[in-house]
């Protein structure tokens, strides 16, 4: 995520990492490299102004600190003012104390509205609301199709009138409907309209006016350009968004549009899609954002994922297991299996620092990417002996063989594993600070 | 279908980006007092375009070799035909628009991102070369987004041509096997195939469309293939990396430019072509089933400046 602008940092600093002191004509190199990195970002044209203007007034401002190096106090400031423009804390979602709380979400076309609702709504079933998604798109082909499907597959009510109704009409019957059904949370799927498309936004206006919406999420894709101020701008102008979704930020768009929005619209930011799975969903953190442009690694991040997935008792057997180097085949398989809950080993190194670089020199982010490796290693390791799978340094050739014809895999398959588990431990080896955020 | 009519609708799509532009344009020219403050300005009208930083740097240091006060004094249509060449110089390309071969078969793939607009101009390429006469086939091998069979059945449905069946789930090279003997065996003389959104970094993904590519070539290695890769006009430089994961896994022939009704430049197509070459071929102006045009530089470059 971010990858380029937090690679471009990286390089800017590097350059001035081992100057004891900044000269006038470093500080100016480095803003343009930050400018530069930032305009390649999308950040929009008008918001790098405004912050690289204020990045040098705080740069020049700033007393030398006897503890820190020029260049970790410039990363020091720039985090701050990113952070400073994503937004300062977290924005959760207005929950209405007196139930049906109702969502709209809106957007231009194939930004993942869609998506996005279904995600949302899982999001609230977790929570123990008992959520309800209104097919509203009566426009784009097999639209209410879509949403339908998704419903069934995620196991969520979804209501629909068909394409014969308006938006309106549509929701104001499922507003009945969900009162018989008790639903609290109520999503609206909308169509994807231009903003310049008066006809389709006024339909989003009237659905607006008659109903007491709690949150107007704007979906916007994270790899936006310039133009996406432009229209979030009309979409504020006309009703009034509460909020932001981000999608799409599992590629590797470098998300300036995340910087443009909260700063030009002062809306915030509230939640980012990150994968094609319901789950692939988490709130939007501003300041645990900003760490992850600067490449620093979204630590915080982690932690709280590998909570959700670990029980504590867990962790600190990890953590032994780690420190005493006796990390096994056993436990690598049982790693695997939990980081494909978490997310993919990819999105994991990205937020773990030092793992960002690391994971371009080895074959291990593929590991949790294709479907079917997993049960391939299962396979490998369920056909070895326990000894085996304690101490794999005793695999030679002739075991290689017969965990082969054991587990109907190649050679080459049983080699791979066993080159990534030693990547994997070697890796832990040289990281012994992994342990410090592994349970605190 | 009218060429002069085609391009008349074109124009009349990009009359907002056109007219946004000119506006600048001059007001930008007319409003420097200095050749920095000039350069400033067009710099900031080149990057809100999407240009990018690259195509907008290179631009720029063309005109830092202008004596800026001659040109003031002679007004800005040198200035913007100057442009105007630096544009369409590299928008340019030799290679041809969509066309269809009529002594093989002409097989279709669209490839893009999430959301860009694949489905949609897959049902306006449909219409453009059912009005002329020719015998067509879609095929969904998008069978992975929740109803996007159903879509691009609902298209072939509303243009009149014949789809392959499929079920949600299926392995999509296998769709497209299905598709080119069914295409052989009906006399189809087009095959439009429409794949699943991916991002360009998901690798299993983008292995997917690779075997999609093999099977074509295996199936119908006699035919014209055009591979198009559909970049939404909104996008900022990102579309440049999957231009480029694209055309590394595949062989892009060219880019469809969608969503060109907003209020977004569509600055990224010089960025992309500047940066990688890959040709642009056509543009989506539009939700109709007629919105669909050829690219071409020099009118592109007109409609936006005139």
């Amino acid at each position: 995520m971010f990858a380029n602008l937090t690679d471009k940092f990286q390089r800017i600093f590097k350059k001035i990492k081992n100057k004891g002191k900044l000269n006038e004509n470093d500080i100016k190199n480095c803003l343009h490299e930050i400018r530069i990195a930032l305009l390649e970002a999308d950040v929009n044209y008008k918001v790098v102004k405004e912050f690289i203007d204020s990045l040098r007034d705080k740069i020049l401002q700033e007393k030398i600190s006897e503890s820190l190096s020029p260049a970790q106090q410039i990363i020091k400031i720039v985090n701050e003012e990113i952070t400073l423009t994503l937004g300062s804390k977290q924005n959760d979602l207005n929950v209405n104390p007196s139930p049906p709380t109702i969502i709209m979400l809106a957007g231009l076309q194939g930004t993942g509205k869609t998506t996005t609702a279904v995600k949302l709504a899982n999001y609230f079933r977790k929570k123990g609301h008992l959520p309800l998604l209104i097919a509203t798109d009566i426009y784009r082909p097999a639209a209410i199709e879509q949403l339908q499907v998704l419903g069934e597959k995620t196991n969520l009510p979804v209501f629909s009138m068909g394409k014969k109704e308006s938006a309106l009409n549509i929701v104001k019957a499922a507003l009945k409907y969900s009162s018989q059904k008790n639903n609290d949370v109520l999503i609206i799927d909308t169509a994807g309209r231009l903003h310049i498309d008066d006809k389709l936004m006024n339909e989003l206006e009237e659905i607006d006016e008659n109903i007491p919406l709690q949150e107007k999420l704007l979906v916007v894709d994270a790899m936006a350009g310039q133009d996406a101020v432009n229209s979030a701008k009309v979409f504020c102008d006309k009703i009034k968004i509460s909020g932001i979704i981000l999608t799409k930020l599992d590629g590797d768009t470098r998300g300036g549009v995340a910087l443009s929005l909260k700063k030009v619209l002062g809306v915030p930011i509230k939640f980012i899609g990150i994968g094609e799975k319901i789950e692939n969903f988490e709130p939007f953190r501003p300041e645990r954002m900003a760490s992850r442009i600067l490449g620093m690694g979204d630590v915080l991040t982690l932690i709280e994922k590998v909570e959700t997935a670990y029980s504590k008792d867990e962790l600190k057997k990890l953590d032994r297991k780690m420190r005493n180097h006796n990390f096994d085949l056993n436990d690598f398989y049982l790693q695997l299996k939990k980081m494909k809950n978490i997310g993919s080993v990819d999105q994991i190194m990205d937020m773990v620092p030092g793992f960002n670089h690391l994971k371009n020199r080895i074959d291990v982010t593929k590991l949790g990417e294709r479907e079917g490796e997993l049960k391939k290693i299962e396979a490998i390791i369920s056909s070895m002996t326990i000894e085996e799978r304690e101490n794999p340094s005793i695999i030679n050739g002739s075991r290689k063989k017969r965990i082969s014809r054991g587990s109907g895999t190649q050679l080459s398959d049983i080699n791979r594993l066993l080159k990534q588990f030693y990547q994997i431990k070697e890796m832990f080896k040289k990281k012994p600070k992994l342990k410090n955020f592994s349970f605190n | 279908m009218n060429v002069k009519n085609i391009f008349s609708q074109f124009k009349e799509g990009l009359y907002k980006t056109r007219k946004e532009f000119a506006n600048k344009l001059g007001y930008l020219f007319s409003n420097s007092k200095d050749k920095s403050e000039f350069l400033d300005k067009l710099e900031e009208l080149l990057i809100l375009s999407d240009l990018g930083i690259s195509a907008s740097t290179e631009i720029m240091n063309e005109f830092q070799q202008i004596n800026f006060r001659e040109y003031k004094e002679n007004n800005f249509i040198f200035f913007k035909e100057k442009l105007k060449v630096i544009l369409i110089d590299i928008l340019n390309s030799t290679a041809p628009n969509l066309k269809i071969d009529e002594d093989r078969m002409n097989i279709i793939m669209l490839v893009g991102v999430n959301g860009s607009g694949k489905t949609s101009i897959a049902g306006k390429i449909a219409y453009r070369f059912k009005n002329l006469n020719n015998n067509l086939i879609m095929v969904p091998a998008d069978t992975f987004r929740a109803a996007a069979i159903q879509q691009l059945k609902i298209l072939a449905n509303k243009v009149e041509v014949e789809m392959v069946n499929t079920k949600e789930g299926a392995d999509p090279a296998s769709v497209v096997y299905d598709g080119i003997n069914a295409a052989r065996a009906r006399g189809k003389n087009i095959v439009i195939i429409d794949t699943a959104g991916r991002l360009h970094t998901k690798t299993n993904l983008m292995n997917e469309l690779e075997k999609i590519k093999r099977v074509i070539q295996k199936e119908a290695d006699d035919c014209s293939l055009e591979i198009l890769q559909t970049i939404d006009a909104t996008m900022g430089q990102n579309a440049i990396a999957q231009a480029e994961f694209f055309n590394n896994s595949l062989g892009i022939s060219g880019i469809a430019l969608t969503k060109m009704d907003g209020t977004a430049k569509g600055g990224i197509v010089i960025a992309i072509k500047k940066e990688l070459s890959i040709p642009i071929k056509l543009i989506s102006c539009g939700e109709k089933l007629n919105n669909l045009y050829d690219f071409k530089a020099e009118k592109f470059v007109e409609a936006l400046l005139d």
